[in-house]
């Protein structure tokens, strides 16, 4: 668990933010399948938050609680901004990149 | 006068702020940054020291054959062990920061010749001294890090849609760009920005704030430190006891116990011979220090007093065992014996609150990974201060009225001041390799390549036009980053995981700088596609 904790954390972290960001009308417009009903978006928000609070988890698999703190505010940081940085250039990297760190950590497991 | 509207006071204060302080932040802030990794630059710098991992027992024992043999009459000993991040093993006789390391092969006990060297070291100290006097530095970067603080409060107020535009980004569209580019990495890392600036001044708040240590303790630093610390009511007495540090008053308490037997009693110790008394293995206090401070924390060891009876072992932790900066923490056994002589007293409640917050700033702890978190966000830092320089010049480049002369000294500091400075601290891992190794001085003539390529980019930025200086610089800067690991194949010192990282971390680096200056245009006439550079900066230096 500690050897893919990092990566995992980074990718919920990033999960999070895109979800949160999906929740914002304005992105919403630009990334969600326009027939998505609408009504998902605050829902987006909510999960968004709720992957959010299981990097925190994820990172007390390798630091101490008040360590893991400080580096959950450093990944929710970097991943807005690897977000901020991939929606003007690909919507669909920006959308895939959890599913590719997901499928990472996978085999990052079972490999392990 | 016009009444002014806050946003408008805020902006004004804003744009002062952060362009005649910026100039001095970037320096601060990158140098802070590469200090991250200081101790893998100092391995890098120091190309003929062995890294194998060397157990820190084994290290002990060689170290401890090595000094009774050359220095059995020094009056005490200094132990650096070897850790995962300084793998080299030190000795030195005397005064702890004083005496002269000498470097040891941690198995044959042979002294290994390393090149004199800055090292990383450099650009820690450059990051709060500014290579000025130590207190002028000091108060320097004090002074920058509270222009900082203004412009980030400034800059909140003035943003006029921070959550709105939380994630917008539009490259190519000239001064919006930069504009996007400067706000999302200043709001997205806000977090990280206040943190590292205010904890930064919270470091050294007795030398910035020394009205209450002077109304209170009459200027007595350690009085006050001896208040700060928890500690039980005893050791505070023993403490007390001693007119300076806890550490002395164990001592003549220490002394004057052995003493009595002999009617020394409530002397002190040096006017009176003490008892000869050889020295168990110094590898026995490791197990104890370990003990206290987990396998593997441990960074050295000093003797006072070495094969007396009243030799004394003191034990010194690795930081980052925790988030609170212990620097200067010791256990400290009576040597003879094996007891604790002195531990290190709990912080009190004041006195931890200063050293979260410094810990959070040196960021010791949370290993490797947490490093490379602090590393990429102080890159961004750097972006995020270098954007605001750029946006002012592209703003004032617009305008019609303002003073072109004054716009174009700013672009001229620019330049020398984000790309002349990213030459110069690559430069000077280049000097590192291509100065002679055998030459004297060769530390000071390290430091006066970096200073001399900084001046020099100024000279350059002062003579080329803007963009074509801009880029040139920033080839400048991806070509010796990019070309660092051939210096490694000139010379024939073996290489290992650490030294490597360096060199793969100054390539994608070197990368990164390349792709900024590939995309700088000639000029500005030639230009919407030159703007998105903030947001090439946001992604590049990382």
């Amino acid at each position: 668990m500690t050897a893919i904790a990092f990566p995992l954390s980074l990718t919920l972290a990033y999960a999070g933010i895109l979800l949160i960001c999906l929740g914002m009308q304005r992105h919403w417009k630009q990334l969600a399948h326009p027939r998505l009903p609408a009504q998902l978006r605050p829902a987006c928000a909510l999960l968004g938050a709720a992957s959010l609070a299981l990097a925190v988890y994820t990172c007390s698999f390798i630091w101490h609680p008040g360590m893991a703190w400080v580096a959950w505010f450093g990944m929710i940081s970097l991943a807005g901004l690897a977000l901020l940085l991939l929606l003007p250039y690909s919507t669909r990297m920006a959308l895939g990149l959890p599913v590719a760190g997901a499928a990472l950590c996978g085999v990052a497991a079972v490999w392990l | 006068m016009k009444q002014r509207s806050l946003t408008q006071s805020m902006s004004w204060l804003h744009t002062w702020c952060g362009l005649l302080l910026g100039w001095v932040l970037f320096a601060i802030f990158l140098t802070g940054t590469l200090a991250v990794f200081d101790r893998e630059l100092n391995v890098w710098m120091q190309p003929e020291l062995p890294t194998r991992a060397v157990n820190q027992t084994l290290a002990a024992e060689t170290a401890q054959r090595w000094l009774e043999r050359e220095h059995p009459q020094a009056t005490s000993w200094n132990i650096g062990l070897p850790t995962e991040r300084a793998p080299s093993l030190s000795v030195s006789t005397g005064e702890q920061r004083r005496g002269v390391r000498t470097l040891l092969d941690a198995q044959t006990g042979e002294v290994l010749e390393a090149r004199q060297t800055v090292g990383g070291n450099f650009f820690f100290r450059f990051h709060y001294t500014l290579h000025t006097p130590r207190n002028i530095g000091i108060w320097l970067v004090g002074f920058a890090a509270m222009a900082m603080l203004v412009a980030i409060i400034s800059g909140i107020i003035i943003h006029k849609k921070i959550f709105k535009d939380f994630f917008t980004f539009r490259p190519a569209k000239g001064q919006r760009s930069w504009l996007d580019g400067h706000n999302a990495s200043a709001v997205l890392l806000l977090p990280f920005h206040l943190m590292i600036t205010y904890t930064g001044l919270v470091i050294f708040f007795l030398i910035y704030m020394p009205a209450a240590l002077d109304v209170l303790y009459d200027g007595n630093r350690q009085a006050m430190q001896r208040d700060a610390r928890a500690g039980s009511v005893q050791q505070q007495a023993t403490a007390a006891q001693g007119e300076g540090r806890a550490v002395r008053g164990e001592n003549t308490q220490a002394g004057g116990q052995r003493g009595e037997g002999r009617g020394e009693g409530g002397q002190r110790r040096g006017e009176h011979p003490v008892e000869n008394a050889p020295l168990p293995p110094l590898a026995d206090f490791i197990a104890k220090g370990e003990a206290h401070y987990g396998a593997g924390m441990l960074s050295a060891l000093s003797v006072s007093n070495p094969g007396k009876a009243d030799a004394r072992v003191t034990v010194r932790p690795l930081l980052g065992s925790r988030i609170e900066l212990t620097k200067g923490e010791s256990l400290v056994f009576s040597a003879v014996t094996g007891k604790v002589l002195q531990a290190p007293p709990p912080s009190g409640a004041s006195q931890l609150t200063q050293r979260v917050m410094a810990g959070l700033h040196f960021a010791q702890f949370g290993g490797y990974p947490m490093r490379w978190l602090y590393f990429i966000c102080g890159l961004v830092s750097c972006v995020m201060i270098a954007s605001g320089l750029v946006l002012y010049t592209v703003k004032q480049r617009k305008q019609a009225k303002g003073s072109r002369t004054f716009l174009n000294i700013a672009e001229r500091i620019n330049i020398a001041s984000v790309a002349g400075l990213s030459v110069a601290c690559v430069a000077l891992l280049w000097a590192n390799r291509l100065i002679p190794a055998e030459l004297i001085g060769r530390g000071q003539w390290e430091t006066r390549v970096f200073f001399g390529v900084w001046a020099l980019s100024l000279l350059h930025a002062a003579l080329r036009p803007v963009f074509v200086a801009w880029r040139e610089q920033f080839y400048a800067a991806a070509a010796l980053c990019l070309a660092l690991p051939l210096l490694s194949l000139l010379n024939t010192f073996p290489m290992d995981g650490m030294r490597v990282g360096v060199e793969v971390t100054s390539v994608a680096l070197g990368l990164l700088l390349g792709w900024l200056a590939w995309k700088i245009p000639a000029s500005a006439r030639s230009a919407p596609a030159r703007k998105p550079r903030a947001a090439r900066l946001a992604g590049a230096e990382q």
